[in-house]
């Protein structure tokens, strides 16, 4: 489990995040069953695993969208309790959400500034949201014409993007993100994967969960196969090839069927 | 290439124009319907007839401020007609068992904010569905007027100043009109500019974003309840005091004409898009329409059958003509 401690830049003692023994049901379905997972400052950790395998859940857990049934949570070190989302952006925890999470009928800026609006008096600030907006876009090199149009007026890829400025713009520790690629166009995941290697120079903590198992080998440090609500495995990037993950995703019974038809297109969404 | 493509922006004119289209629709149509009524009888143009209309609009421009936080959200609140009854038969009740009616007007209002909250409870923290919750407040609220007026309209004695809020003028504009006028300032000011109508619009657009946003969707969610409670208290008074008693039979059906009021103007039913000044247009769109067909003489029996076709034939237009003719390029209605 805590094998491979010497991550890129683990100097501190203990891990940025730690997750111990995370159990979460619904209903009768047991969605994970006891997960460890850690974090180092600086780096990005590839979630990896079959549909329903639990690593949408895990991260909700750590984004404090769901609450867990059991097991622990700690921020250097420090035991944390997320009752809501509100409770992990206290310790600069951010997620972008599979489905984006935005307001389809709110302007760009307003979307990038949703529940921590700036303000005037009584009133919200406008002009510093504007200001801010551009700042935070041009920051991460994202190219959006118009902060007062709506959201919902937006292409799929620039609506992307949003979702994850929002989530990096504010000084995150840990920045989630699930499947921030599905939906974009070949120029669009560059720029995402772009982002991230930026995002982790400025050590910033990433966890990435994709389909897209090329990707990971471009941004990843380490990489922790899930399978039915238990981490089955974890890898560091420099000492495992697609053949090996593919293998572990699927599970040692199917892989000589799996292997090639996966290695081509990397798996549906 | 490690930017993302951004497509070449339209004009912004035609976006303007896409965006403020329900407005300028309603706004469009609010000019035909006075214009048409204006031809069809002299007198409707004259200003006491205008100040007559705004004054029978108040109790329902003042609640459609309201209702237009609640369809935002996404939700409705059927139960507004039954809390005006029972505050107006309460002011009536509590004035002739000898309470000072300047205690009375905030018992009022209190009590109006709790029934609002009492059902936003049961909408924003037990998840049951604000038709199915207000659906019930419906039929119980009128219920307990009924129950406590036996049915029979309760006078309210002419000499006292509580009347003066139904009967009253200041500066030449009725009293009911001057409270529309800062409930409408006040809703304005509210849904555009402050942090509570920017949560509003954004859980009716996507109530679980709002709340991985951080924002207490729960409290908001109840507290527009309390807001229609409010505004359907301030209503009932204001109905008690023009017509000088208290009955549970008062704002039958006032519900249909707020909400029409506030679809009229372009909040969406759907929620997440709200506009203030569509619901001020809206609500005296349908004054106009009231107060027009009486003074062209329509047999009152036609009236509901033509201000219905009316409404209809406006959110027709709004939704089919208007918005397509503006915004040939909007992608999502």
């Amino acid at each position: 489990m805590s094998a491979e401690r010497q991550g890129a830049a683990s100097a501190a003692p203990d891990p940025r995040i730690s997750m111990r023994g995370i159990v979460k049901r619904f209903g009768s379905v047991e969605a994970l069953r006891g997960v460890d997972l850690d974090l180092h400052a600086g780096e990005c950790l590839g979630l990896v695993g079959d549909n329903a395998a639990g690593k949408s859940t895990l991260t909700k857990i750590l984004s404090g969208a769901y609450v867990p049934d059991g097991g622990e949570i700690r921020v250097n070190g420090r035991r944390v309790d997320f009752r809501n989302p509100a409770d992990a952006r206290v310790h600069r925890i951010e997620m972008v959400y599979q489905d984006l999470s935005l307001c389809d009928t709110i302007d760009v800026a307003g979307n990038l500034f949703l529940g921590r609006e700036p303000m005037r008096g009584a009133f919200l600030d406008r002009r510093a949201m504007r200001d801010g907006a551009r700042a935070m876009l041009d920051r991460l090199e994202i190219k959006i014409p118009r902060l007062d149009a709506l959201v919902a007026q937006l292409s799929g890829g620039q609506r992307q993007a949003i979702a994850i400025c929002r989530a990096a713009a504010f000084d995150p520790e840990v920045l989630i993100m699930d499947e921030p690629t599905s939906a974009l166009a070949v120029a669009e995941v560059e720029a995402v994967l772009a982002l991230i290697n930026r995002v982790k120079a400025s050590g910033v903590s990433v966890v990435l969960i994709t389909h897209r198992l090329q990707d990971l080998f471009r941004v990843c440090d380490r990489i922790a196969v899930m399978y039915e609500g238990v981490k089955v495995a974890e890898r560091r990037t420099a000492e495992t090839d697609l053949q090996d993950l593919v293998s572990l995703i699927v599970g040692e019974k199917h892989v000589s069927k799996a292997a090639g038809a996966a290695a081509g297109p990397g798996g549906a969404a | 290439m490690t930017a993302y493509t951004s497509r070449p922006a339209g004009s912004r004119l035609a976006d303007m124009l896409a965006t403020h289209a329900q407005l300028l629709s309603i706004a469009g149509f609010f000019l035909i319907m006075v214009v048409i009524f204006s031809v069809m009888s002299p007198v409707f143009l004259t200003t006491g007839n205008l100040l007559n209309v705004l004054r029978q609009a108040a109790p329902i421009l003042i609640v459609a401020v309201a209702m237009t936080f609640v369809i935002t959200t996404g939700g409705i609140d059927l139960s507004v007609g039954s809390t005006v009854a029972l505050i107006n038969a309460l002011a009536a009740i509590l004035i002739q068992f000898g309470i000072p009616w300047q205690a009375v007007v905030p018992a009022l209002l209190l009590i109006g904010s709790a029934v609002g909250a009492a059902q936003g409870w049961f909408i924003a923290y037990q998840g049951i569905q604000p038709f199915i919750v207000t659906l019930a407040g419906l039929s119980a609220l009128r219920g307990i007027a009924l129950l406590m007026t036996e049915g029979f309209s309760v006078p309210i004695p002419g000499g006292i100043g509580f009347v003066q809020i139904g009967r009253g003028w200041f500066a030449g504009v009725p009293a009911p009109a001057w409270i529309a006028v800062v409930a409408a300032v006040a809703g304005f000011l509210a849904l555009t500019g402050m942090r509570f109508g920017r949560y509003v619009t954004a859980i009716g657009a996507n109530q679980e974003a709002a709340r991985r946003a951080g924002i207490p969707t729960r409290r908001i969610l109840l507290s527009v309840y309390v807001l229609t409670g409010l505004a359907s208290a301030v209503a009932g008074i204001v109905i008690a005091a023009r017509l000088g008693s208290g009955s549970s039979n008062a704002a039958v059906g006032l519900e249909l004409d707020v909400i029409a009021a506030v679809v009229l103007g372009g909040t969406s039913l759907m929620g997440g898009r709200g506009s203030i000044l569509g619901t001020i247009l809206g609500a005296l769109t349908i004054a106009v329409i009231g107060n027009g067909l009486i003074l062209a003489h329509v047999s009152p029996f036609f009236t509901q059958i033509v201000a219905g076709a009316i409404i209809l034939l406006a959110v027709w237009l709004n939704a089919r003509v208007f918005s397509r003719l503006a915004a040939g390029t909007r992608r999502r209605t």
